[in-house]
């Protein structure tokens, strides 16, 4: 009994020495350059686990609205379409790029011979059928406002398919390569009609075993699948663990060997560090602080004006867009680890063209509020997420309007509210993201359209609206490269969405684990991953 | 016998009418309290990505467009015949959530209290008979570190010391007994200590002052006159009558310890019934949420029904409401 306490003592003592041997410094190693892939040959076997930020919804690609689902459908479904590491898009289950015929109203593309669903069913042109007209038909389906430029679809072949469209629509074939893309067992659809996501059905290196609500996804390798002799896992497991710190913890330990979407924080915390290696690719979306401009009767309402300063004048929006310093906010909130963003396009995809962001000016805002004939300091109300980060980014853009003028009070909301108030038209202004789409149109059109979906502070511009038009029928990449810069141009001047930074989506892995593959979209690819020769 | 049989029926019969309109009461409560959450249910659901045809339709789905007294009647005929419904996030039945979460959080539960026990009361007694002696300045320092640590730090810590530097322990997941005894105790150990640190500390406190006010009383000098030794002193006459208080205050700090597994499933990423209902609340999903709220509920109500029933049986001047 005696000993009992000096034991404690030694054991207190063991735990918090231990502990901080264990938090490295933040090391030298540079997280600049995009790092999409690691090539060290693999063994067979072994279940690789990978931790996702939060739980997928339904793993149903028609009735999905998660990215999070996405990422696990990755390593299950496969598309038609893919994205490459260049952000170009590559046939997947097409076995070409389509081809536009009828002034680019009909869109005709094969299918690859060699696949089939993980039930045995083989994929052919009436499986893609059935999946684009469920797509396009099912109650709820996410994905036929997506496509919904489909009147058609035909089978004139019995790998050819053939889209009969409404109008031109080139950024159709991004939508391909995305939710829209994924092509499901027809036979799986007809057993288990709106309960598919109970026991999904794709072509993929992997196949659905089990889900545990909130907790984990189990996969297993698939052997019907056609690249199966390329696939080195047992199988692939998902589990939720929404908070970074912790799903750093368990790649250290080596009960987790992937963490998606990996935090700055933790990502610095760790770099350098022994048997954490690091994964980035640059996010398509973008974060951006949105004014209310017009959303007076709800989104899906007439736009009309809203009655403060913000809404009255586009100045009093230049000043405040010219009171924020990009760079400064992404060292500030973000330790330097995301980039500073002017616009929807996201760089390095093949219809970006390069924009200057606006340095922080706030003698010109200072004018520009005087001209404009407001009494300053201009209140204005920012919701935000209840969350860390987004806490800092509101105090940090609070900091910087002060000194041009603006008096912000922040309002931290819960998501679901948030999103009500602001559907509802019931804010000032909001900070929110959008995760992004290879197809520069899907990071535009319905934010910023006139009569888009998502335009949350209804910017209603007859240049941008025609802008938009003509992007989405223009076949030509240079020509809707030029479209695009216009529109950013057409955009930023309006002030009405701040773009204020871009992610990078962060993949940490241990070591010991190979063959992971990133694409443009931030995906992870699990196909050709396994343990490195030699490990455990 | 047959007058104390007709009133045990009656007794019963009125104890589970009463439960019945709890069950009810409880019902109503819960189903108006998760549409009384702010934020629209169908974009929650359906996220900020979508169209006002997807939400309309999502509505119709789950009639949530329907007046709020048929979707209560909707939803309690169901749950009746056992029928918790679907989660509107994930597809799949509620009832295999619950299934699948509850022997989680229960055995967690379980080990918790077993620890908070053995430490509690093992330190509680040291401290007592060692008064103002260092090893009872240690053990009350400990005690109080364990009332005041966050769990969610805590549970951080012992990742970081005795699953990543020292990898004795698994550092998240659960693995069910019947598959593996051992991998289940390795992942259920840190969990079970980070829950149970602050029933330990609070039981340590307890057994302490009463132990100390046993070995002051009457009965121990005359048991210490008599020549028993100092271990049956303590252990036989002075810790068996300080177990009583210790007792009562482990009852009612059981419920604590259920509500306290919430953090600790988030830090350890157990599937349990805290874990359920923390996703569930945030995505306002409300089949969910409800499931598992009132099958909470009917578990308590079951739980004192029985208690009640048990001690009507154990006591009679306890029985029937006061049936005379």
């Amino acid at each position: 009994m005696r000993r009992i306490p000096a034991t404690l003592a030694v054991l207190a003592l063991a735990t918090v020495t231990t502990a901080c041997g264990t938090l490295s410094p933040p090391g030298e190693q540079s997280v600049a350059k995009a790092r999409l892939v690691d090539d060290r040959p693999v063994r067979d076997g072994g279940t690789l686990t990978i931790g996702l930020k939060s739980d997928p919804d339904m793993l149903d690609p028609s009735l999905t609205s998660t990215l999070v689902a996405r990422t696990v459908f990755a390593s299950m479904c496969e598309q038609l379409y893919d994205v490459d590491q260049h952000n170009k898009f590559v046939p997947q289950l097409a076995d070409s790029l389509p081809v536009l015929t009828d002034g680019g109203k009909t869109f005709t593309f094969t299918v690859r011979r060699d696949a089939r669903f993980s039930d045995g069913t083989p994929l052919d042109a009436a499986a893609v059928k059935t999946s684009l007209d469920r797509h396009l038909h099912l109650e709820g389906s996410g994905r036929a406002s997506e496509i919904d430029s489909v009147r058609k679809v035909t089978t004139p072949g019995t790998y050819t398919v053939r889209l009969y469209l409404k109008h031109p629509d080139t950024p159709l074939l991004g939508r391909l390569a995305n939710t829209a893309g994924l092509i499901m067992s027809p036979t799986a659809i007809k057993k288990y009609g709106k309960k598919f996501a109970t026991h999904p059905s794709c072509v993929g290196p992997f196949k659905y075993e089990k889900r545990v609500i909130g907790d984990r996804i189990e996969l297993k390798k698939d052997p019907l699948y056609y690249d199966a002799d390329k696939v080195h896992l047992d199988g692939v497991t998902y589990k939720t663990i929404t908070d970074g710190n912790i799903r750093m913890a368990n790649i250290r330990s080596g009960d987790v060997q992937v963490g998606d979407q990996m935090g700055p924080v933790e990502v610095r915390s760790s770099l350098g560090e022994k048997g954490v290696q690091l994964l980035n690719t640059p996010s398509l979306g973008y974060m951006a602080m949105t004014l209310n401009v017009g959303n007076t009767h709800g989104i899906s309402g007439r736009p009309g004006t809203v009655n403060n300063p913000f809404g009255r004048d586009v100045r009093v929006r230049e000043a405040l867009d010219l009171s924020l310093d990009r760079d400064l906010i992404n060292k500030l909130v973000f330790q330097g680890m995301y980039a500073p963003a002017c616009g929807p396009v996201p760089p390095g995809t093949p219809l970006s063209t390069p924009t200057p962001c606006p340095k922080r000016d706030i003698p010109k805002a200072k004018r520009l509020l005087k001209a404009a004939g407001v009494k300053t300091p201009v209140p204005l109300e920012l919701m935000i997420n209840t969350t860390p980060e987004d806490n800092r980014l509101g105090q940090v853009i609070q900091a910087m309007a002060k000194d041009a003028g603006f008096d912000i009070r922040l309002r931290p909301t819960e998501f679901a509210t948030g999103l009500s108030r602001t559907l509802a038209g019931d804010f000032q202004s909001r900070t929110g993201g959008w995760g992004g789409q290879p197809d520069p149109a899907g990071n535009i059109d319905s934010l910023v359209g006139t009569a888009g979906s998502n335009n949350q502070g209804k910017l209603s511009d007859p240049v941008i609206d025609r802008l938009i038009v003509e992007g989405r029928s223009t076949a030509d990449t240079a020509k809707r490269r030029e479209i695009y810069r216009k529109l950013t141009l057409a955009i930023n001047k309006q002030h009405s969405v701040l773009y204020l930074y871009r992610n990078i989506n962060y993949v940490s892995a241990s070591t010991d684990v190979s063959g992971i593959k990133l694409s443009g979209d931030g995906l992870i690819k699990a196909e050709e991953a396994g343990y490195v020769k030699g490990s455990r | 016998m047959n007058r104390l049989r007709t009133l045990l029926t009656s007794y019963l019969a009125r104890r589970l009418g009463m439960s019945l309109v709890t069950m009810v009461l409880v019902s109503i409560a819960v189903f108006l309290g998760v549409r009384a959450m702010p934020g629209d249910t169908a974009q929650a659901l359906a996220g900020e990505q979508t169209s006002p045809e997807v939400l309309a339709s999502i509505r119709q789905e789950y009639g949530l467009d329907d007046n709020i007294a048929v979707q209560y009647w909707r939803y309690v005929s169901h749950a009746a015949t056992g029928d918790l419904g679907t989660s509107a996030r994930t597809g799949l039945p509620v009832l295999d959530a619950i299934r699948e979460a509850l022997p989680i959080t229960l055995e967690l539960a379980a080990l918790a209290l077993l620890l908070a026990v053995v430490v509690g009361i093992g330190a509680g007694v040291l401290a007592a008979v060692r008064k103002g002696k260092p090893s009872e300045w240690l053990a009350n320092g400990i005690a109080l570190l364990g009332m005041s640590v966050p769990s969610f730090w805590l549970g951080i810590i012992l990742v970081l010391a005795f699953a990543i530097a020292t990898p004795v322990f698994a550092a998240s997941g659960f693995v069910p007994f019947g598959t593996d005894p051992l991998e289940n105790l390795r992942r259920l150990v840190l969990p079970a200590i980070v829950l149970g640190s602050g029933l330990a500390a609070v039981v340590m406190r307890q057994t302490r002052a009463a132990m100390l006010d046993s070995l002051s009383a009457d009965y121990t000098r005359t048991a210490r006159a008599k020549g028993l030794t100092r271990r049956q002193v303590i252990g036989g006459h002075a810790l068996r009558n300080s177990l009583v208080t210790v007792v009562t205050v482990l009852g009612l700090q059981l419920g604590q310890l259920i509500s306290g597994a919430v953090v600790t499933e988030q830090v350890f990423v157990l599937p349990g019934f805290g874990k359920l209902t923390i996703d569930a609340v945030f995505t306002r999903d409300y089949a969910m949420v409800q499931g598992v709220v009132l099958f909470t509920s009917a578990a308590y109500i079951l739980v004192n029904l029985l208690v009640d029933f048990l001690y009507s049986v154990v006591d009679p001047r306890i029985r029937l409401g006061g049936a005379r």
